[in-house]
């Protein structure tokens, strides 16, 4: 083993990183090189004042208010909407994914403007204490909604309950995986009111895995919602999606578009870790030309990162 | 690579470590929807989560809310977890992932202090009048200027390497460890050590 050799895995060799031969050579190359055996015993001189750094024992009394602060972050949880679209996707062992979400109910109920049903599903069956007939799976690829009113979780019956602005009461009962129940999901997160409950949604969204109705809300919700927090959420769901060059193409437009210098950031975190000839000049662009200065720090932290490391 | 992951789980006063089909039966309780058995989940690997979010940020405040952020990632992605690696790799990775943006953020905020003409980290640092103090060396060497030292040397590392190294060097964990925590190869995780081991050794040259 030669100097520059032993240089190199100096650290792994005071680290224990070395297979049983290589470190023998390293060790036998310290015994005969007086100039190695100076830089190894720098680097332990330098291991042994990092080792004067005291270690910091979490304090009892900082461990009760970390847990209160998650007691308080899960009694929350246990409250949204989110924790009911979450349960749709947990699957029990032993269980296939289509049985288990072949449980899920949804009702709406309520309507009251706008709503167009073509549906060939008779109007007779059981009355929902409405005095109005509903349809139970009803055909929905024609339906048009005018607005979502409200969703509300019931976590006894852990059944979901979205109130559309549409003139007829409707219960809907069908499994996440009917893309006319998706429809209907995908329709409440374009519409909701609520930005706090859309990004919940799109979080759970996107969690769930990789099909085309998920892959449209997350989109849309990165492109088109109101709110930045909900883009936000969308721009970290979308790391779960198989990348593509629509993904990609959304997050070119928000990183050059976006008004919101958060929004950009995030896109940025994403895109980074696909750099590739399509991103790298619009990151180089916006590390430029941003108007904010985090985004282009972020913009050029990020070439910088990609460019020694692939971590 | 069993033996380093018990250093980053051993707290004091801590559950015991259960055995696999006890970790199992709890997950799937868990899985389900049961709080006590997440909380229980929680109570086994909450020192050392602390523990090293207290190392990475220092301060108390983000500590507890790395710890509330991770601990509630895990929760709602719980009923992802398939089983297919350890309960404690799966948890650890979301606990990195969170350490990682913690540190970005923080090293965000320390970048856009400094002034942009700066080539980079490390010169804008040593141009602090404080940095070069003209310290004689036994003054240089009493402790708190020592950890003053260190303590600035590991931040102006990346994320990544701040995380590999105090992983390797504090927590005492194999690479390859670190990379399953990480979500990344043995050889990624080696490269972060190698990098941040010159640095420190340039930060640190004149107190070593
Ligand atoms: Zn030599």
């Amino acid at each position: 083993m030669n100097c520059k050799t032993v240089e190199d895995k100096l650290t792994f060799y005071l680290y224990d990183e070395l297979e049983a031969g290589e470190r023998a050579a390293v060790a036998a190359h310290l015994e005969a090189c007086a100039a190695c055996a100076a830089a190894a015993r720098e680097l332990e001189r330098m291991r042994a004042v990092l080792d004067q750094r005291p270690r910091r024992e979490p304090s009892p009394e900082l461990l009760v208010r970390s847990r209160e602060a998650l007691d308080e972050a899960l009694d929350r949880e246990a409250e949204s909407w989110r924790a009911l679209v979450r349960s749709w996707f947990i699957v029990p062992p032993g269980v296939s994914a289509l049985r288990a979400t072949a449980a899920l109910t949804i009702l709406v109920l309520g309507f009251s403007l706008g709503w167009t049903l073509r549906t060939r599903v008779p109007a007779a069956a059981t009355g929902n204490g409405s005095g109005q007939a509903p349809w139970v799976g009803s055909d929905l690829s024609n339906l048009r909604i005018s607005g979502v009113s409200q969703v509300a979780p019931d976590p006894q019956t852990r059944a979901v309950r979205i109130t559309l602005d549409a003139q007829r009461r409707v219960v809907l009962e069908g499994s996440f995986d009917d893309p006319r129940i998706r429809q209907v999901l995908l329709y409440a997160m374009k519409n909701y009111d609520n930005p706090g409950i859309r990004r919940d949604t799109l979080e759970v969204l996107g969690q769930s895995g990789n099909n085309p109705t998920v892959r449209e809300a997350l989109l849309y919700a990165l492109r088109r919602d109101p709110n930045p927090g909900v883009r936000l959420e969308a721009a970290e769901a979308l790391q779960a999606l198989d990348w593509g060059p629509d993904v990609r193409q959304a997050l070119l437009d928000v990183l050059r578009e976006d008004q919101n210098a958060g929004v950009r950031v995030a896109a940025v975190n994403v895109l980074v870790e696909h750099a590739d000839e399509n991103v790298l000049p619009v990151l180089e662009q916006m590390a430029a030309g941003d108007p904010d200065t985090y985004v282009r720090l972020t913009c050029a932290r990020a070439l910088r990162e990609r460019a020694r490391e692939d971590f | 690579m069993e033996g380093c992951l018990e250093l980053i789980h051993r707290v004091p006063g801590a559950t015991p470590q259960l055995d696999a089909l006890e970790e199992r039966t709890l997950i799937r309780q868990a899985q389900r929807g049961d709080r006590a058995a997440f909380e229980q989940l929680v109570r086994l690997h909450e020192g050392g989560v602390l523990r090293l979010a207290l190392q990475m940020v220092r301060s108390e405040e983000e500590a507890k809310d790395i710890y509330q952020e991770a601990f509630l990632k895990i929760y709602r992605s719980l009923g992802r977890f398939r089983f297919e690696s350890r309960f404690s790799t799966w948890m650890y990775r979301v606990v990195m992932n969170v350490c990682l943006d913690h540190l970005r953020r923080a090293g965000t905020r320390r970048e856009v202090q400094a002034p942009e003409s700066e080539p980079g980290q490390a010169e804008f640092f040593h141009t602090l009048p404080e940095e070069r103090p003209a310290l004689n060396p036994e003054r240089a060497l009493q402790g708190r200027e020592v950890q003053r030292r260190i303590q600035a040397a590991l931040t102006r590392l990346s994320p990544r390497e701040r995380l590999v190294f105090e992983l390797k060097h504090y927590q005492g964990m194999k690479l390859r460890a670190i990379g399953d925590y990480c979500g990344t190869s043995e050889q990624t995780a080696k490269n972060c050590l190698f990098r941040a081991t010159q640095k420190l050794r340039l930060e640190l040259k004149e107190i070593a």
